[in-house]
């Protein structure tokens, strides 16, 4: 079990180190720039690993619906994104507030294309979300002089 | 500067709603093959579509090429990237699910956007953590627990 919490919390690690290299990046490259080399690399080393697996599975893919597809698309513009803001809002802000959006994207995703319902657990999570969007983003004279890029 | 740091945290939050949008329609396609190869599809029509908007861009704005470089480690986000997808995969299969694994993953994420901040390494610019960081952490985080624990 503690392997398994360690790997998943190195998941995390690796995700905010991707984050921040592209957001490197972007200062030079600008934010779409960095998407394209993020992806381009990624597909690199993913190919290797897909060879080595013997790739079997392609052939399921194809048949796969349209939506199924859109990650990619989504994937482009979330990279893009990401990469924009982080310079300008600090690491540690930029990951809260993609998390906030990622979460409820999620439920909302979940309730509204899967027609699941919503218990009250979920509705308190919801309403803690949402207060932390509020207060990470309420102007304050002593964090607004910090915030100043570059 | 208000407009502009409104417009900074929709983009951020908007970047969120992409990245869930991302997950349900990859899940789709592991569904039909595996982890590994649809995030190499995924991958693969993303780079292109990163480079269609990169030439719409360049021919629309004719931005000015900014004279800032970029070390040889900066190109290298999409190695990290490639290898949650395989390490998602793993965990998620194991005995924390798909739940538990989201939930370290998202502290994961804090973590290393605390310490990035606080030792400004990467070229991040260095940042005094507030106590505001640790309350909307704290919220944000606890709000998630919620969300994937109370999944009926």
């Amino acid at each position: 079990m503690a392997t398994y919490i360690g790997l998943a919390v190195l998941n995390g690690l690796l995700i905010g180190l991707s984050r921040s290299l592209n957001g490197r990046l972007a200062m030079a490259r600008g934010a779409l720039g960095a998407s394209f080399w993020n992806h381009l690399v990624g597909f690199g080393l993913l190919a290797v690993i897909a060879a080595l697996g013997g790739g079997q599975e392609l052939a399921g893919a194809v048949e796969a619906p349209v939506e199924a597809w859109l990650g990619g698309v989504l994937g482009a513009l979330f990279v893009a994104a990401n990469s924009f803001v982080l310079a300008r809002l600090g690491t540690v802000r930029t990951v809260l507030l993609v998390i906030s959006g990622q979460m409820l994207s999620g439920v909302a995703i979940d309730y509204l294309a899967r027609g699941m319902t919503l218990a009250p657990l979920q509705l308190a999570g919801i309403a803690a979300i949402l207060l932390g969007v509020v207060v990470a983003r309420l102007p304050m004279p002593s964090s607004a002089r910090q915030r100043q890029p570059g | 500067m208000m407009i502009g740091r409104l417009t900074d945290g929709l983009v951020a939050f908007g970047a969120g709603a992409f990245l869930a949008g991302m997950i349900a329609s990859n899940s789709l396609l592991a569904e039909r093959s595996s982890p590994v190869t649809s995030s190499l599809f995924a991958h693969g029509i993303g780079a292109v579509v990163a480079l269609l908007l990169l030439a719409g861009w360049r021919v629309a704005v004719k931005p000015d090429v900014p004279r800032v470089t970029a070390p040889g480690w900066a190109y290298l986000g999409g190695i990290p990237g490639a290898f949650t997808v395989v390490l998602a995969a793993i965990t998620a299969n194991g005995p924390l699910a798909l739940s538990g694994t989201i939930a370290f993953m998202l502290v994961g994420q804090v973590m290393f956007g605390m310490a990035a901040d606080r030792c400004g390494f990467l070229g991040i610019t260095q940042r005094r953590l507030e106590a505001r960081d640790l309350v909307v952490a704290t919220l944000v985080l606890g709000g998630s627990v919620l969300l994937v624990v109370g999944r009926q």
